[in-house]
């Protein structure tokens, strides 16, 4: 019920021009996006203002140049681009790879697997912290004899090991198996073949779960911290988050500066989540809610 | 007193749209009213404003002499049946059964007794201590019956309480229902879309339209005593058949043919007659209407004949008139009949306002 | 084509026969690249870290050596761990609750359908998409000890500065706060979506027979929010177990190592001290614990939560 009038006791009625509610849910925005807020103004102000104390609220001149300085102190142009290379190669990989393999666990009846699935999904229990140490140790095995770019300090280290997911094969099975049946019956008894309707009928239908898995994907991937801190040593291998941190421990003091290096760092995945944004709010629910 | 009163209740959403406009309604203390129109005709708004889940833009609403228009619904003393039930699907049955009287602070001793009760008379005592997903359609509807009907209020609230179950049940449950008003009279008001069940349960009907009430009566008054060509045409299965038709000269003319006379000035009417009253006969047959067979539906004790007739020679489509005819008439389509009303059953209408006219008698009788 | 005859006479024993092994060489072909990468990277590395755990080894070295259960032994007298179990703990406990109030009130603002409504959720959404590293510099800024907002607003209301992430008493408080707030985007989703699912005839139901807001809330709300409520608990508690990107950032496990949460000295010991033994034995203790708690958190749920 959306009436926009409250009783104030029979007979009277107060209205407002608009809800109420918005008295509460203004407030309660603000107070949520106020560390982001806090974080542009900041970025926009003079070094001298920002070592004021009480702090100004509003710069009294706005410096963008702030941007340009951290765009020059720190190599932010590489970070983003070794960040959307890996994004990239990691998101290709795993709808390609994930949609292959749920395809089949959905749809295709062959000799074990039952039992591979349950020990890929087996995997989802484990924790990263149990495999960061082996996997550190396999991806430099790679690095040494299949191809450099591959190993230690090398962006295809933070690729390989996220190249498919138990997740990813889990969320686009669980999707393939709500596609009917007999569209597939269907396709093939007109002569498609067995591969051929994964491509020509499933896939095609499957655009929102596909959507879905890649923003999530592209969230996980740009946002990971741990593995490319362990993996990654020079600065031009750098991801954004990873950079992001060395810019902070270099400039820990100037805090325009860095709020600036921030809000850029931020943006990219601010406006990826707002975009797609009904994709990640349907897979967190879903999952959520089916318990 | 459980008396209910609507003074007239307008709801207005936006300045468009007009879901009740100045309903002017008593509900007798004990009786079984029926709300009953097409969806949209503010049937739903109706009961809603009364329970107190939407408050009107103007008029008051009074239960039991109290005026209850700014009231919660908590605090009516109305129980509500809801379409779909909204059973408590954690709760079991008898926490189902119990949960207003918990909220209303009744001893313990007493809520037992009374649910206990209840479940006796809905005969659901067996499902007690079952949740509302292990139970039936049928059987939830008896919970939700049981969860109103345990509170003992003044006003009985339902919301198409039979639409979700299967038509043999549906059967069964209208007669359950009827049974158990006449048991426990608490004043009930009801809504459907079913006029089978608006003519078999209600004390009076309340046939409605667009917001607006159309005629408020007895099954036998809204039946035989149409007050428009809209209640006419809503109540009864098949619906009355309506055609265009004119007077002139004194008489009622359908497609030429003169069926009664009229003290009136010459003017265009809409006839009303049953298919019950009306008769195939032969082609020629004197006093008769013309008409031509589209298709007959034998329904095993009658037979629905389809018949076409071209009331206004100007306009190129023709009028569907439908008979029911006795058993094992077989015409077949295109064959020419003539058409005859019983007498006195012939109801006319004004054209424009579609407001009943005096029922007249038929030129010659049969 | 022979496709299309399989599918004529699919019905047949000797055609079946013919259809599973084909479809067999099929499924392992499509199923065989994500075998293979989640094989190699994530099965063949819990053998190698359980392995790796009952030696002794520093990463670079070929030199391995067998040391038994040595490595479990000095967990369990390692007061450092102790204290990072501890912290951990104390982390969890007021982790997972904050976020889930937090994340339950929000939602329940949010549930209605006022003008602007999707731009209130997009904000409310928002911080989901934030990274870690970049919630761990928005803080570090806002509690400065110095200049930051925080203390600025502590003093004007009469509380002198507080030191925050730089007091071991503080710094650990300071972190369950932003990791709330990192966190409240994705509780405000699931609750939300949780809430959008119960009908609005129950609250109607419930209204008319008397009950007040709260006590719908309490009575009828919550309960059919528990399995919504079952997964937060359980994704939040895995996640605040494993808490390390925010430690490194804001406070390098101190001062004075109060910080130090489990994963934080795992890896310190692992790539700082390369005591990659050890770091192994202590990441399947807590693989053990993480799943000794999902379990347990399960067993309670058949108590408590309600499916509809």
């Amino acid at each position: 019920m959306s009436t926009a009038e409250t009783s104030a006791g029979p007979g009277r009625r107060l209205r407002l021009p608009f809800s109420p509610w918005h008295l509460v849910l203004v407030p309660l925005t603000l107070v949520l996006v106020a560390p982001l807020l806090w974080m542009v103004l900041t970025s926009l102000q003079t070094a001298a203002e920002a070592n004021k104390f009480p702090p100004v609220l509003i710069p009294h001149h706005w410096r963008f140049a702030n941007y340009v300085d951290a765009w020059h102190t720190a190599p932010f142009g590489t970070f983003f681009l070794n960040s959307a290379l890996v994004t990239l190669v990691v998101v290709v990989s795993n709808l390609v790879v994930c949609s292959l393999a749920g395809y089949a666990f959905a749809r295709v009846r062959f000799l074990g697997r039952k039992a591979l699935f349950l020990t890929l999904m087996a995997t989802l229990m484990v924790p990263f912290q149990v495999t960061m140490i082996p996997v550190f140790l396999i991806v430099k095995w790679f690095g040494d004899n299949v191809w450099s770019y591959l190993g230690i300090n090398h962006l295809g280290a933070l690729m390989l090991p996220n190249l498919a997911t138990a997740f990813g094969i889990f969320f686009l099975r669980q999707f393939f198996q709500t596609v009917p049946v007999e569209l597939e019956d269907a396709a093939r008894v007109d002569g498609t073949s067995r591969i051929g309707v994964l491509f020509k009928i499933v896939l095609p239908l499957s655009m929102p779960a596909m959507s879905t898995l890649a923003a999530l994907t592209i969230l996980t991937s740009w946002n990971d911290f741990l593995w490319p801190l362990i993996v990654i040593t020079s600065q031009d291998q750098m991801t954004v988050p990873l950079g992001l941190s060395y810019f902070q421990g270099a400039h820990s003091t100037d805090w325009p500066l860095l709020m600036a290096g921030n809000v850029m760092s931020l943006l990219p995945m601010l406006l990826v989540f707002v975009v797609a944004q009904r994709y990640f709010v349907q897979s967190v629910a879903g999952t959520g809610l089916k318990g | 007193m459980a008396e209910v009163e609507y003074a007239g209740v307008t709801r207005r959403f936006g300045a468009d749209v007009v879901a009740l406009h100045g309903l002017d309604l008593t509900v007798a203390d004990g009786e079984f009213l029926i709300l009953v129109g097409p969806s949209g005709c503010g049937k739903s708004t109706a009961l809603r404003l009364l329970a107190g889940l939407d408050k009107p833009t103007s008029g008051e609403i009074r239960i039991g002499g109290k005026t209850v228009t700014h009231l919660g619904p908590g605090e009516r003393d109305i129980a509500m049946v809801f379409q779909n039930y909204a059973l408590y699907p954690h709760m079991s049955v008898y926490q189902n059964l119990a949960y207003g009287l918990r909220q209303r602070r009744t001893p313990r001793s007493e809520i037992d007794r009374r649910v206990r009760e209840t479940a006796l008379l809905l005969d659901i005592d067996e499902l007690l201590d079952r949740k509302p997903g292990q139970l039936s359609g049928g059987q939830r509807q008896r919970v939700a019956m049981g969860r109103a009907l345990v509170r003992r209020p003044q006003a009985f609230l339902l919301d198409e309480p039979l639409s979700n179950l299967d038509a043999k049940l549906r059967t069964q449950v209208r007669g359950d229902l009827k049974r158990l008003h006449r048991e426990l009279p608490v004043t009930s008001i009801y809504v459907t879309h079913d006029q089978v069940e608006a003519m078999t349960l209600g004390d009076r009907i309340c046939v409605m339209s667009k917001g607006e009430v159309q005629q408020i009566g007895t099954t036998d008054e809204i039946y035989n005593r149409p007050a428009n060509t809209f209640v006419a045409g809503f109540m009864g299965s098949p619906p009355m058949n309506l055609v265009p038709a004119t007077v002139k000269a004194g008489r009622v003319l359908v497609a030429g043919v003169p069926l009664v006379d009229l003290a009136s000035p010459d003017r265009p009417v809409v006839v009303g007659v049953r298919p019950e009253d009306l008769q195939v006969r032969g082609p020629g047959t004197a006093a008769s209407i013309p008409a031509r067979i589209d298709f007959c539906e034998p329904l095993g004790s009658h037979v629905l004949v389809h018949a076409l007739v071209d009331t206004d020679p100007a306009s190129p489509a023709p009028a569907t008139v439908v008979v029911q005819a006795p058993p094992g008439t077989m015409l077949d389509p295109g064959a020419g009949i003539g058409l005859t009303a019983s007498p006195g059953k012939t109801y006319l209408f004004d054209a424009e306002t579609g407001r009943a006219d005096l029922t007249g008698d038929p030129v010659a009788s049969t | 084509m022979a496709e299309a005859t399989v599918a004529q006479e699919g019905r047949r024993p000797g055609a079946l026969r013919r259809l599973g092994r084909s479809e067999s060489l099929t499924g392992w072909s499509l199923v065989g690249p994500g075998a293979l990468l989640i094989g190699v990277f994530g099965l063949l590395p819990v053998l190698m870290s359980l392995k790796l755990s009952f030696q002794r080894s520093d990463l670079l070295t070929p030199d391995t050596p067998w040391v038994g259960t040595k490595n479990y032994r000095q967990l369990a007298d390692d007061p450092r761990f102790a204290d990072a179990i501890q912290h951990t703990i104390v982390y969890t406990a007021l982790f997972v609750p904050g976020t889930m109030v937090v994340g339950l009130l929000v939602a329940a603002a949010m549930n209605r359908s006022v003008r602007f409504i999707s731009v209130y959720r997009t904000a409310a959404y928002v911080t989901m998409a934030v990274s870690t590293i970049s919630e761990g510099i928005i803080f570090l800024w806002l509690t400065d000890q110095d200049y930051g907002l925080v203390n600025a607003a502590l003093n004007k209301v009469g509380i002198s500065s507080q030191p925050f992430l730089s007091s071991p008493s503080q710094a650990l408080y300071v972190i369950v706060a932003m990791t709330i707030w990192g966190w409240t985007g994705f509780a405000v989703i699931v609750y939300l979506a949780a809430l959008q699912g119960v009908p609005v005839e129950l609250h109607e139901a419930a209204a008319i027979d008397g009950a007040s807001p709260f006590t719908r809330f309490r009575t009828i709300t919550l309960p059919l929010l528990s399995p919504a409520s079952l997964f937060l608990v359980v994704w939040l508690t895995i996640n605040a177990l494993q808490l390390f990107d925010e430690v490194w950032l804001t406070t390098k496990g101190g001062p004075l190592h109060a910080t130090t949460v489990i994963v934080y000295y795992l890896w310190d010991q692992a790539f700082v001290q390369f005591n990659a033994g050890y770091a192994a034995a202590m990441a399947y203790a807590l693989f053990v614990v993480i799943v000794l708690v999902t379990a347990v958190q399960f067993r309670l749920a058949r108590k408590h939560v309600h499916y509809s």
